[in-house]
């Protein structure tokens, strides 16, 4: 029993290790500039930043699903998970400042979705860049 | 008495290699056809937000209610005792799930999202007429398969009885539920009517015979086997029988709408001779598929002759889609009754044109295609046919 | 590159697994940062309806409540889509009656039934009525077997018959699923009226609270005759009209 832990979280632990390698990851126009910037995102309290992000790559399918069942059932608004929040700040622009669908390839959603060989859903249906400016 | 033999067909003449290569070939058709409205939307099709069901549903509940027919051969030997169907029961069993897993094939490829199939798996709303048809679809499919296994296992024969009258009531509720679909939705008048789930259920022991027949009478003739007169007559009959009980049910589902004054749009079906729903009830559903096979049986010209009780059988499967088609695609075609009194001269309320597309036949006739290669192969690698049913095998005590 | 040391990775990976714990126990997630707040559940104390009086309803307001939908919601620009393809949330109905040839101009979209048909067919559960009465469709469940358009009593559903793209930001729509009036449930849930209310400047459509007996649509309706279309099939539509 205790062998099979140790195999199931030595296989945790790869896979963890793999998802931080985001060396060249095309983070988004807005994300960049906050990183550049030196703030935090996705900082949660208790907890460093890094372990923060593990969590947060790590979590995100579930934060979303989680939180879409809430919003359209039962009309939970705002809070911190929101799927266009993330669009707004990991979208990229391309040369003539204009927004690229995130699903595009090597963007930011579709790096490690084609990496890890998981369909991407989201955005047969939302909006796949930010809302213009109003 | 003599002991029924089965045995496998041989299965390597150019004949059955051809055989399967047609029907390979609309398979292929069918995924091509699929692969075009998935890839596109369904906007390619004739489909649209009034006709929402269209040629692959008239397919695919054609198969699914001749599938639930289909078991009847096997019901009526093993439920109602009649030995002489006895032989037919292994071949009868394995229509029945050949015809459903085409039909079900259509049915999951027309969805706007056949990728998330597994959400139908998963999310289940007991209220939903739907959902109690995946269970009962889901269901026939075990029942059938250990009903298979009882009649090929000898030492299990003893339990085939008992199973096979489970499969016969589960037959009849699948076909209940299949007929409630369309029987429970109360907005509509050109389906809200509960007779629908009997009409399915005489629906499909016609549709399902009349299939059973062609496969019965093509495998022996192909496989050079004698099928005697005694049991091709008895199908026969039964089969008169089936068309016209048919029959009975359409008009007086038709009479109890002419007669209700607030069913006139669904009335309008049958006497609006501009409407191709119109010409196709009568000249298709009435005369193709139930007056002219009615005939072919019956008439004493016809005596004795396999080729009109073929032709009667081919006819009553047309007839069939035929019929289904009126139902289906008819029944959407003509307006809701939104405001009793009024009219609605604008913004809704036309009679809606269908046109299929190809890639919907296509996936229609895909369906079919894999029904029958299913059979094809399946009685090739498995002990389905009685290596003779001359009347002498068949039934012992008939007299020349 | 940042290198993750073993000590910070436990407690991420230990902190990650306490949170598919707390999603799974179904208490939320707010522990975890002083982040902004989540908005409380709905509840059934509150049923939203409409009142449309087709008396005081023009044509070209039927036509602004189209207009407007079609603005807040982005359905009508489907690109391949050809006659009854196209979504139709919101439509424009003309009536006659056919004994005094008295015509009413009516807009007909999703009635938000209290007991819907789409609901109860829904195989997946994609069909769904809110506890505040609003009748919605999952998408993330919709298989797109449109037996809720067989079953809807006032035609008021799409397919999406096409890709889209460029999708208003709170109104996700795809190829595959149905999608229906949301009541501008975005904005209902914002204390603002539905677009198409608020396109029209009289008081020819009026929009509230059914339960609440201050609301102007509770009044109004306590005062006046109306009607619900079918109300031979008991649905309680949330959708009134009266001058039909």
């Amino acid at each position: 029993m205790q062998r099979l832990l140790i195999v199931f979280l030595s296989l945790m632990l790869g896979s963890a290790f793999a998802h931080t390698d985001h060396h060249g990851l095309n983070l988004g126009k807005k994300a960049t500039e906050l990183k550049d910037s030196g703030k935090k995102a996705h900082k949660r309290p208790n907890m460093s930043h890094t372990a923060s992000l593990i969590l947060q790559r790590k979590m995100h399918p579930d934060l979303l699903v989680h939180k879409r069942d809430k919003t359209l059932r039962q009309g939970v608004r705002g809070g911190s998970v929101q799927l266009k929040k993330c669009v707004e700040c990991h979208a990229s622009v391309d040369e003539h400042d204009e927004y690229i669908p995130i699903n595009a390839p090597d963007q930011f959603c579709s790096t490690c979705h084609q990496k890890v060989g998981v369909s991407l859903d989201c955005f047969s249906c939302h909006r796949t860049t930010p809302a213009e400016e109003i | 008495m003599s002991i029924i033999r089965y045995e496998q067909i041989q299965g390597k003449s150019l004949g059955f290699y051809a055989l399967v290569a047609g029907l390979g070939a609309f398979i292929l058709a069918a995924l091509g056809g699929v692969y075009f409205m998935e890839h596109n939307g369904h906007w390619v099709t004739g489909m649209n937000n009034r006709i929402v069901w269209g040629l692959p549903h008239v397919f695919a509940l054609f198969l699914i209610v001749a599938a639930s027919g289909a078991l009847n051969i096997a019901s009526i030997a093993s439920v109602f005792g009649k030995k002489i169907y006895k032989p037919l029961s292994r071949l009868s069993g394995l229509v029945a799930l050949a015809l459903l897993a085409g039909g079900l094939m259509i049915l999951v490829l027309d969805l706007g999202r056949p990728d998330r199939l597994i959400v139908a798996m998963t999310e289940y709303n007991f209220k939903s007429v739907f959902a109690w048809n995946i269970i009962l679809y889901n269901g026939f499919f075990v029942i059938v398969a250990v009903y298979l296994w009882m009649m090929f296992e000898r030492r299990l024969n003893k339990f085939s009885a008992k199973v096979g009258l489970i499969a016969f009531i589960w037959r009849l509720a699948l076909t209940t539920g299949t007929g409630s679909i369309f029987g429970l939705l109360v907005a509509r008048h050109t389906y809200d009517a509960m007779i629908m789930a009997p009409k399915f259920v005489v629906m499909s022991f016609s549709f399902g015979l009349a299939f059973f027949i062609l496969v019965l009478m093509s495998s022996y003739q192909w496989s050079n086997r004698p099928l005697g007169d005694v049991i091709v007559n008895r199908l026969r009959n039964l089969l008169g029988v089936f068309v016209a009980a048919t029959m009975y049910f359409v008009m007086v589902f038709h009479i109890g709408n002419i007669y209700l004054a607030e069913n006139n749009t669904v009335a309008m079906l049958l006497f609006d001779i501009d409407s191709i729903y119109t010409k196709l009830f009568w000249y298709g559903q009435i005369i193709l598929g139930g007056l002219i096979p009615m005939a072919l049986i019956y008439h004493p010209m016809f005596k004795g002759n396999r080729s009109a009780i073929g032709l009667a059988s081919l006819l009553v499967l047309v007839g069939g889609i035929i019929q289904m088609y009126v139902l289906i695609v008819g029944g959407q075609a003509y307006p809701m009754e939104l405001f009793p009194g009024k009219e609605v001269l604008e913004g809704y309320g036309t009679i809606v044109i269908y046109t299929p597309t190809l890639p919907e036949l296509m996936l229609g006739l895909g369906g079919v295609a894999v029904a029958i290669i299913a059979i094809t192969y399946l009685v090739k690698f498995l002990p389905f046919l009685p290596e003779s049913l001359a009347d002498e095998v068949a039934d012992p005590h008939h007299q020349k | 590159m940042k290198k993750l040391n073993r000590r910070e990775f436990i407690k991420g990976s230990a902190t990650s697994t306490i949170g598919v714990a707390t999603i799974a126990s179904g208490i939320s997630l707010t522990t975890f940062a002083a982040q902004p707040k989540e908005t409380n559940p709905v509840t059934n104390e509150k049923r939203w309806g409409m009142l449309i009086d087709t008396n005081q309803l023009t044509e070209e307001n039927i036509d602004d409540m189209v207009d407007a939908c079609q603005q807040e919601q982005g359905w009508g620009g489907e690109e391949h889509s050809t006659g009854h393809q196209q979504a139709g949330w919101i439509k424009k109905l003309k009536v006659r009656d056919t004994t005094t040839g008295r015509i009413s101009n009516l807009a007909l979209m999703c009635q938000h039934c209290e007991e819907p048909p789409c609901v109860d067919v829904c195989p997946t559960n994609a069909s769904m009525k809110r506890e505040d009465g609003i009748v919605l469709v999952d998408k993330h469940l919709c298989i797109g077997c449109r037996y809720c358009m067989m079953a809807c009593p006032y035609d008021a559903r799409s397919f999406v018959h096409e890709d889209l793209t460029n999708q208003k930001e709170h109104m996700p729509r795809g190829k595959g699923t149905v999608e229906s009036c949301t009541m501008c449930v975005h904005k209902v849930d914002k204390g603002e009226q539905p677009a198409c209310v608020a396109s029209v400047d009289s008081d020819a459509v009026i929009f509230g609270d059914l339960y609440d007996s201050s609301s102007k649509i509770n009044q109004t309706l306590k005062k006046i005759q109306s009607t619900q279309i079918r109300a031979d099939l008991n649905l309680n539509t949330a959708v009134r009209y009266s001058g039909v």
